[in-house]
């Protein structure tokens, strides 16, 4: 049960076994927003666009032919800046995850397995966390630390490993006391065996499911730190300081328009692909 | 299970009715407004950062206008924003070399609660401010003692001639504080105060001055109210209540104006003005005496060696003064050639900054870096006079990299920056600057590379004092005796000096926009006070 | 059920006890020296006046020795003073917090009531257009920054339409009733002031829609699900089959029944709403916490950060609390976990 995550606790609903066409659109819909922006963050460098840091034409001109989404204060195109972002928030957001699943499972794992005192002091250390307001939370560490990506990135893996271990505690949990992992350990397998062949494999799935669901939530929360200016810095093309230097010339509103649609599309399409994804893998949740 | 649902469901009769109510007032909120609307308030539309009303410790902008309002200095500066005026002192004398001044105080002056304005009070006011040990504490650096001959006779002893004496005390924090009140809350004006005062949170809620207004109310983040003060009669004040109202943005405060929800708009910036159409809205674009400036420090431990002289000269080439001033403020800003306002003494006939590339990369070969190298430049995020300094700074580097230097940016929060530029130093930087009276020496105190000043120490002197000029400290002496004539002359020199140091560049002097309904008279920017509130009238 | 609720009282202490010291911690690692907001640029030159500075504001002592003065004073409801408005934290989130309330409940209000009416049209027209709609809106809720839809929405209807006024909480000329409850809305009504109400709501509407927007994703979700659940149950099919009215079907037999499950979920979009009132109340100058917050960061101004931190968590731990309890009370199975 993440903090910040929707609510996945849908009661069960009966419903014919045939896939309706409308669940596929959407999967099929987030699947190609998310090929995009992986294909933007990836190849951005040789698409045909402007140098996102150079002037390419008069300030605060509105969009055009030429610039599609208008001119930012600098003189520099936020078409190109907007593409230029993916890089930014996608990179940032998949260490962050991949790092929170990590930290997370491996102290969940260990809580989950070896049980007694261990299990309780990373489970505190969980709730305590858990307590705080996640945005709060990123705000405190990111500004002890000072500003910028890399430390935004450290706030939002601390705000995020504390539910990916307690997801992680609970899967073990029940895996543990199935047969097959019962005989392993008594036919003298060691722990760390045990635990890395018989039990993680069984427990991916919830957690790639969350992964994806998360994803989005953490470009938003990235995209929010850097607009209150503790993440990235100018003139790096990131989506939520572009979104603040727009609100500085608030009647030009091509200048938020870009970045704000591209996280807004990012988002929905990982909750689109994580929704399908979640069907796919765990059908019981419907 | 049914206990539950009995928990549940009042909650949701509550959102019901709730939801009822709410769509009842809505037809209720498009209703004609008036009847709580106050009209005789004026209301002030101002992005506020103080720090604190204390008059011993306020430094900041708003602070600034607070002080100048609810308190009173002992001397004016008139609407030409260079001659000193009566203010609590209606003579004052000074002696030949300018180190021993004597003030006669105006026996009508009375404190917001009526007791008359006494030298005890002078003595005591100025003594806290240099006890207290806050932000205007330097303004009486030079004050060595302060009698009260008689209940109207102070006179102040310097520890050497200073010459702007007199023009310090016109800023407002200078302002002279009802001592008995004050004591009686808490404040204490001896050595000492800087531990042993208690009166801050006091002061936050309370004013207890001579000025026009007096303070009612002040609500961190929300407004600053003031009334006037009924035994104030120097000038027929023209509003009786006023406020200020927070409100951060350029653009929001355009709005307000503009649908007459304000009556004053203090920080608009130049881009937003030209977007401003209603016709009941006045918008006068004038010249500013603050400026913004890069700072280099050859003396920063990551980078500063690189800042020769022959470095920081090709850097002031490079800059696109033109462009920033047209990129920063949309054209409305003037250039400046000294860290000296543009027409305080000695600014005449100055040579303006201008672009030349093929010098500068001349220069940077002479260095040996034709091919250039990587510079950190970390700047405080925020937006002062009208200028985004992260825009700014991204405009230093589009610049920068036409002669191959790569100007990596870091925005931080100020108090960072402070932190950072104390030491280890930041080898390029920019900063700003707005006059707390009209005067040069307080340049040259602050941004002249005299041994210890501001930026001296913060270029990094102390570890490399290549860039120490000891002519200035020297000129500067033979300037704080000098007589009215002989003035402008030396600080020429003075302003020549601070150019060729090449620690220093200004880079823009953005323009104020005075902003306010067309009904609202008596508008004007103050270069000590920012903005009088009592000359503010409406038709 | 007694035991469970127990456990979990007795576990709030030691929580908070864990909050309190990871904010005094994080807060007094900062790079930055909170000074500069206390003594000026300036004066930090002057080591005379850093020292007196720090003496004063308890600085020149100890961390550990800081951290045992400040749980002393905690729990005596000292949380310290603020190091930019000079008053003490307590006081300063005492008068800020009615304005974020009346905020969050408002955007609750906004939120669930939207959301109930769109979960409940998409679930009555399943797997129609107007389901792919609804569920569309809904999804766009928790994928919009609302820090982004504020903006945009404040151009088009104040700047552009000028239906609706700018940032703030009140007219800038009007002038606020006597403060009792802090509520706005609460203390025009108590002062039979029904412009100043009239003039509350209307600047509470647009903030209150961009932060409830976020829980409408969230509970139309719920509502459709629930809903489709309970549409299938035989004593609808009973209803229908007495030839009750669709409308009465609906909302008498179904929704009510199906609204137990999303109260329950209504704690959870508390995270959410802190979330978006943190960003909400800067884009829309609230005089809030969340605004507090922001400001407080942006000047290290540790005892607000941490009085901020500490107030943030506990709601959130008690509204998780009464989430948990609530839960547990709807499903009892929960309980195992």
């Amino acid at each position: 049960m993440t903090d910040t995550a929707p609510p996945t606790v849908a009661p069960t609903v009966s419903r014919s076994r045939r896939l309706p066409a409308w669940l596929k659109l959407p999967v099929l819909i987030g699947g190609l927003i998310t090929i995009f922006w992986i294909l933007a963050a990836l190849t951005v460098d040789s698409w045909p666009l402007y140098d996102p840091i150079e002037m390419v034409g008069r300030r605060l001109s509105p969009p055009s032919a030429e610039h599609w989404f208008g001119i930012d204060a600098l003189g520099r195109d936020v078409l190109t800046r907007t593409l230029h972002g993916a890089r930014f928030s996608l990179l940032m957001s998949c260490a962050v995850i991949a790092s929170a699943v990590a930290v997370g499972s491996l102290l969940g794992a260990i809580a989950g397995y070896a049980g007694g005192f261990i299990d309780g002091l990373i489970m505190r250390l969980v709730d305590i966390t858990l307590s705080f307001p996640p945005i709060l939370l990123a705000m405190a560490v990111t500004a002890a630390m000072g500003p910028g990506l890399r430390n935004a990135a450290i706030a939002m893996i601390i705000v995020w490993w504390p539910a990916y271990a307690r997801l992680m505690r609970g899967q073990v949990l029940s895996v543990k006391s199935r047969e097959h992992v019962e005989a392993a350990t008594a036919s003298g397998a060691g722990h760390v065996r045990t635990l890395v062949t018989h039990i993680l494999p069984l427990t991916w799935s919830p957690i790639l499911v969350n992964a994806t669901m998360d994803f989005g939530q953490v470009v938003l929360l990235a995209a929010s730190l850097s607009f209150i200016g503790l993440g990235a810095s100018p003139p790096t093309p990131e989506w939520g300081s572009m979104i603040s230097e727009g609100a500085v010339h608030f009647y030009q509103w091509w200048i938020c328009a870009g970045p704000g649609l591209a996280i807004l599309s990012v988002v929905l399409g990982f909750n689109f692909l994580g929704d399908g994804l979640r069907d796919y893998l765990d059908p019981r949740s419907r | 299970m049914k206990p539950a649902l009995n928990r549940q469901l009042p909650s949701w009769t509550h959102l019901r009715l709730a939801a009822a109510l709410c769509v009842g007032v809505s037809a209720l909120a498009m209703l004609p407004e008036g009847a709580s609307a106050q009209d005789s308030t004026l209301v002030i539309a101002r992005d506020i950062d103080i720090n604190s009303l204390d008059p011993s410790r306020a430094w900041c902008d708003t602070c600034q206008i607070y002080m100048s309002n609810v308190y009173e200095t002992l001397i004016g500066l008139d609407k030409d924003n260079k001659t000193l005026k009566p203010r609590l002192a209606t003579k004052w004398e000074a002696n030949a070399d300018q180190s021993k001044f004597t003030f006669t105080l105006d026996p009508g002056a009375k404190f917001a609660d009526g007791t008359p304005v006494e030298a005890k009070d002078v003595k005591w006011s100025m003594e806290r401010l240099e006890n207290i040990k806050g932000g205007a504490s330097y303004m009486m650096d030079s004050v060595k003692s302060i009698d009260a001959k008689d209940a109207h006779t102070v006179v102040v002893t310097l520890s050497g001639p200073n010459s702007e004496f007199l023009n310090i005390l016109t800023a407002p924090y200078t302002g002279v504080v009802n001592s008995k009140v004050a004591s009686a809350n808490g404040a204490i004006a001896a050595p000492g105060a800087d531990t042993a005062d208690k009166a801050e949170s006091w002061f936050m809620q309370h004013s207890a001055g001579s000025g026009a207004y007096e303070l009612v109310d002040y609500k961190p983040g929300e407004e600053l109210r003031f009334k006037a003060n009924p035994h104030y009669d120097r000038t027929k004040v023209g509003v009786a209540d006023i406020v200020i109202k927070q409100t951060k943005d350029s653009v929001t405060q355009a709005q307000q104006l503009e649908s007459g929800n304000v009556d004053v708009a203090m920080q608009i910036d130049p881009d937003t003005a030209k977007t401003i159409q209603a016709d009941t809205v006045s918008v006068e674009t004038i010249p500013s005496y603050n400026f913004l400036y890069v700072a280099l420090s050859p003396g920063a431990k990551d980078g500063g060696k690189l800042l020769t002289k022959e470095v920081r000269e090709a850097i002031g080439l490079a800059l696109d003064y033109d462009g920033i001033i047209d990129f920063t403020v949309g054209g409305a800003g003037r250039k400046i050639a000294s860290p000296i306002p543009n027409g305080f003494p000695g600014t005449d006939g100055l040579t303006l900054p201008q672009q030349n590339l093929e010098k500068a990369k001349e220069l940077m070969k002479k260095a040996g870096h034709a091919e250039g190298f990587e510079l950190n430049d970390a700047f405080p995020n925020m937006n002062v006079y009208g200028v985004d300094m992260s825009l700014l700074n991204q405009k230093i580097q589009q610049d920068l990299a036409k002669i191959n230097i790569k100007v990596k940016l870091t925005p931080i929060e100020f108090s960072v920056w402070r932190d950072r530029v104390k030491s280890e130093g930041i080898a390029l930087t920019t900063l700003f600057f707005a006059p707390d009276y009209y005067g040069s020496a307080q340049y040259v105190q602050y941004f002249g590379m005299i041994e210890g000043s501001p930026w001296w120490n913060r270029a990094g002197g102390k570890r490399d004092a290549s860039f120490t000029n000891p002519q200035t400290e020297t000129v500067l002496t033979k300037a704080l005796s000098a007589s009215e004539a002989q003035k402008d002359g030396i600080y020429k020199q003075l302003a020549q000096q601070m150019i060729d140091d090449r620690i220093i560049i200004p880079v823009v002097s953005p323009d104020l926009v005075l902003a306010h309904g067309k009904n609202i008279t008596g508008v004007r920017y103050s270069a000590c006070c920012n903005l009088m509130m009592d000359e503010i009238g409406r038709q | 059920m007694t035991r469970y609720i127990l456990r979990r009282l007795i576990s709030i202490p030691l929580l908070l006890l864990g909050i309190v010291s990871i904010a005094f911690f994080i807060s007094h690692t900062t790079q930055g020296d909170p000074l500069i907001s206390i003594i000026g640029d300036r004066q930090m030159d002057n080591p005379d006046a850093v020292a007196a500075a720090k003496a004063r504001w308890g600085l020149d002592k100890g961390l550990p020795e800081q951290y045992v003065i400040y749980l002393k004073n905690l729990v005596t409801g000292d949380l310290g003073t603020s190091f930019r408005t000079k008053q003490p934290v307590a006081r300063d989130l005492l008068v800020r917090l009615p304005a974020t309330l009346e905020l969050v409940i408002a955007a609750m209000l906004v939120g669930s009531i939207a959301g109930i009416v769109l979960g409940v049209i998409a679930a009555r027209f399943r797997d129609t257009m107007i389901d792919h709609i609804a569920r569309l809106a809904a999804l766009m809720g928790s994928s919009t920054p609302v820090f982004w839809s504020g903006l945009i929405l404040l151009y088009i209807f104040s700047v552009v339409l000028g239906w609706l006024p700018g940032p703030g909480r009140f007219d800038a000329r009007a002038v606020a009733p006597e403060t009792v409850t802090g509520f706005l809305t609460i203390d025009s009504l108590l002062a039979g002031d029904f412009t100043a109400f009239g003039q509350a709501i209307y600047h509470l509407l647009l903030p209150a829609a961009v932060l409830g927007w976020t829980v409408m994703g969230i509970v139309s979700r719920l509502v459709r699900a629930s809903m489709l659940d309970v549409l299938s149950q035989d004593y609808i099919v009973a209803a229908r089959a007495r030839g009750a009215g669709e409308l009465r079907v609906l909302l008498n037999h179904a929704l009510r029944n199906a609204l137990v499950p999303t109260l329950t979920i209504l704690g959870f979009t508390f995270a959410y709403l802190i979330t978006g009132a943190v960003l909400t109340e800067t884009i829309f100058a609230w005089p809030g916490i969340g605004s507090y917050a922001v400001d407080a960061t942006r000047n290290l101004d540790y005892p607000a950060i941490i009085g901020v931190t500490i107030i943030g968590g506990s709601a959130f731990l008690i509204s998780n609390l009464l989430t948990d309890i609530a839960y547990a009370f709807a499903d009892p199975r929960i309980r195992l976990s």
